[in-house]
């Protein structure tokens, strides 16, 4: 190797070793975030806390309720004879539902022909679990009511369900990959970013110039050990996602690596870019954040999928290099699936990448 | 008094010196407040099907074409077989796969019913729980069609097997708008990120420059000096959270059906823990780095477990005390409350209360720590 590039990553690594709290920070996050998804995301929705008007108190009501609260949907937080006005209810209990029994409930229940009735007061503030509600308390009244008249359900289509490379529907199968693509594009992107900010910012970036290093020499010297502070992060993700939350590969690990390598490399050169637009460092951070982290978070179809998204944000989508990483890597963790079938993606990805080096190289030359 | 005001007015005018940064904190959130008001529907929609019908009867079409002319569904080719189906899946051109048996149409009338099976893609497990979710309820409406017309043909209605009748009502957000839902707790989001990044700054950086030195050898005393320092940030701070208001209620028209000086009220208190994070930060850190890294981690952790995006009710018992403390926790459910629900004080005190006291313990342990460390 060119000895000015080697003596250039001796003098990165010893910055990097020499602010450890920014080390240290850099190396737990990923931990840490990976800590907070496995605890904190449940995508089962289970024991919503719901209450219950029974006007007339009946065995059948009694019984119904008792139906309700055993559910795993469903927990029954209090019932009372009267609700008064129910915006009431739901300002002060903070309950998501109000099941309203007609005061005829049992009688209704037992006489052929009249249907007993129940309201449902659903709190729609969450969006996403007002839907669920909607569209299940019908069918499980229905049933519940059906299994305490001893009725047997009419059935004619019963639907079976087979899920595909994450059979148990356990989130780490779901965050890990996620993760891997945000954090290895946060700290590439913002660790590139700022190390060049802060150059500039003493004036050792001018010296540097002037000194016979050719730019392009000063930016691969700059970004390589930063490629092997994103593959420690890369490596310690996958590590504690195999021991602690039991996520393994079934692809080919080497193709794991090629592939990061190529994202992080796109991740390095943005970084790059980004670094020749801006003078001062907590500039660099602040930009770094809405250009790549949140794009990344929103768009890679990691949270939201990709084609529940408006048309326009979808070009947005395929226009950034973690959608495609993402591709590739819940391919090869999840799927267990080969180049061959990711060949596309992994292109696209590299060609990002070094379109990427040559823009802020250029934009870096045209700034001397 | 007169010193509190000087340092105020010093504030204010390095604020309008460098206003890239104030710009660049509120970018962010302004985009993101328009991908959740508009981009976020939590339809799953265009999900990718193929259908494997081995049956072939009129019966079966007709459940296969229920489906497929569902617009959240995009057809993707009928499948050969078993294996074709999977194949395609691997391939991700189809999310999900439906295979209807050979013997479907003769068992849709025993009493036992007719099975058919779904294929899930279970890559994103939310989105793959939705779709197949979707797929249940078209299929059980479809059966329920056919009981419908067997029924008939007994002249009988189906009103009259079924014993109860369910009529959903959906309050506060009938619509079921994700806006309305997330955009209010991005007023929470700015209002966080402004008081304590900016105050974390102002003070890390007269640190690096020597400056805070020069302050502490004035007459001023170091309480004096920070609340010099935060009342521009409590006034940018309203401002914001004014600002956001006006956006969700003129722009995206979310209903705020509570009290504007009640939840102005409720901003000051929750600030109290915001900037004494911020002032915590900055007397800990030593440059302005550390203190934009330092609060990322915390911002992080906070929003997490505030319910802004994952449910808290759905968290382990052991985390939901974790969130007990969390100081964003109190002020997103306050402001989602007051928009949607109208809910006051009455209602809110008890988490106005909590807001309190942890703001009392952060703010003066951040007032503690900075006397010690400057003197």
């Amino acid at each position: 190797m060119n000895p000015r590039i080697r003596a250039l990553i001796r003098k990165e690594v010893w910055h990097i070793l020499r602010d450890w709290q920014t080390l240290l920070i850099v190396l737990a996050m990923p931990v840490f975030m990976m800590f907070l998804y496995g605890y904190a995301l449940d995508v089962n929705i289970t024991d919503v806390e719901v209450m219950v008007e029974d006007p007339s108190p009946s065995a059948e009501t009694a019984e119904l309720i008792r139906a309700i609260d055993e559910s795993s949907l469903f927990k029954v937080t209090g019932v009372v004879r009267s609700a008064g006005n129910p915006g009431d209810i739901f300002k002060k209990y903070h309950v998501k539902a109000l099941f309203r029994f007609s005061s005829s409930f049992a009688a209704d229940l037992r006489r052929p022909g009249t249907p007993a009735s129940v309201q449902v007061l659903i709190d729609g503030s969450d969006q996403n679990l007002g839907a669920i509600l909607r569209n299940a308390v019908e069918p499980f009244l229905q049933k519940c009511v059906l299994s305490i008249l001893h009725v047997p359900v009419p059935v004619s289509v019963t639907m079976h369900q087979i899920i595909l490379y994450n059979p148990q529907q356990k989130s780490a199968m779901y965050f890990v990959p996620g993760l891997m693509v945000i954090i290895l594009m946060m700290i590439s992107a913002m660790l590139t970013s700022l190390t060049i900010t802060r150059e500039k910012e003493m004036g050792t970036m001018e010296q540097m110039l002037v000194s016979p290093i050719r730019p392009a020499e000063i930016m691969i010297g700059k970004i390589t050990p930063y490629i092997a502070l994103a593959g420690i992060d890369g490596a310690l993700i996958l590590l504690v996602g195999y021991f602690v939350f039991g996520v393994v590969i079934s692809g080919s690990l080497l193709l794991l690596t090629v592939a990061s390598l190529i994202y992080i490399f796109a991740a390095l050169a943005l970084g790059l870019l980004i670094s020749t637009l801006v003078a001062k460092q907590e500039h660099a951070m602040l930009i770094v954040l809405p250009a790549t982290v949140m794009p990344t978070v929103l768009l890679s179809g990691f949270i939201f999928p990709l084609t529940s998204i408006p048309i326009v944000l979808q070009w947005i989508a395929h226009a950034i290099p973690a959608t495609y990483f993402l591709i590739v890597i819940r391919g090869i963790i999840l799927k267990g699936v080969g180049l061959a079938q990711l060949w596309q993606p992994m292109l696209v990805l590299t060609c990002m990448g070094l379109f990427l080096l040559a823009v802020s190289i250029r934009k870096f030359k045209v700034k001397q | 008094m007169r010193f509190i005001r000087l340092i105020i007015w010093k504030e204010f005018s390095q604020i309008r010196r460098d206003p890239l940064t104030i710009r660049l904190i509120i970018l962010p959130v302004v985009i993101q407040m328009f991908f959740l008001g508009y981009a976020i529907t939590t339809e799953v929609k265009n999900t990718t099907i193929t259908v494997l019908d081995r049956s072939n009867t009129p019966e079966s079409a007709s459940l296969v074409q229920t489906i497929l002319h569902n617009r959240l569904f995009r057809f993707a080719g009928y499948a050969e077989s078993e294996a074709d189906c999977r194949e395609r899946l691997d391939k991700g051109e189809a999310r999900l796969a439906l295979v209807v048996p050979a013997d479907f149409s003769k068992t849709l009338s025993a009493p036992a019913g007719a099975d058919v099976s779904l294929m899930i893609d279970g890559q994103d497990a939310n989105s793959s729980n939705i779709a197949s979710g979707y797929i249940n309820a078209i299929v059980t409406g479809w059966s329920v069609d056919v009981l419908r017309q067997k029924l008939a043909a007994r002249g009988l209605r189906i009103q009259n097997v079924l014993p109860v009748e369910v009529r959903p009502v959906i309050l506060y957000n009938p619509m079921l708008k994700s806006a309305w839902y997330m955009v209010p707790p991005m007023a929470v989001v700015l209002v966080t990120m402004i008081t304590a990044l900016l105050t974390g700054f102002s003070i890390v950086k007269e640190k690096e420059a020597g400056t805070l030195e020069q302050l502490m050898v004035t007459p001023i005393s170091p309480a004096h000096v920070v609340l010099g320092k935060i009342v521009p940030y409590v006034v940018i701070g309203l401002f914001e959270l004014c600002a956001v208001l006006a956006s969700a209620t003129l722009w995206f028209r979310v209903p705020f059906r509570g009290n504007f000086f009640v939840l102005l009220l409720f901003g000051l208190i929750y600030m109290s823990s915001s900037l004494g994070i911020g002032i915590l930060v900055s007397t800990i850190a030593r440059n302005a780095q550390q203190v934009l890294f330092m609060l990322w981690f915390l911002l992080i952790f906070f929003l997490f477990l505030s319910g802004f995006f994952l449910a808290l009710e759905n968290m382990p018992d052991w985390v939901q005390k974790v969130t007990y403390v969390n100081p964003l926790r109190y002020f997103m459910f306050i402001v989602r409350e007051m928009f949607l629900k109208g809910s006051g004080f009455a209602e809110l005190w008890p988490q106005g209360l909590a807001m309190l006291v942890i703001g009392g313990v952060v703010f003066g342990a951040s007032l503690l720590t900075f006397q010690r460390k400057v003197s």
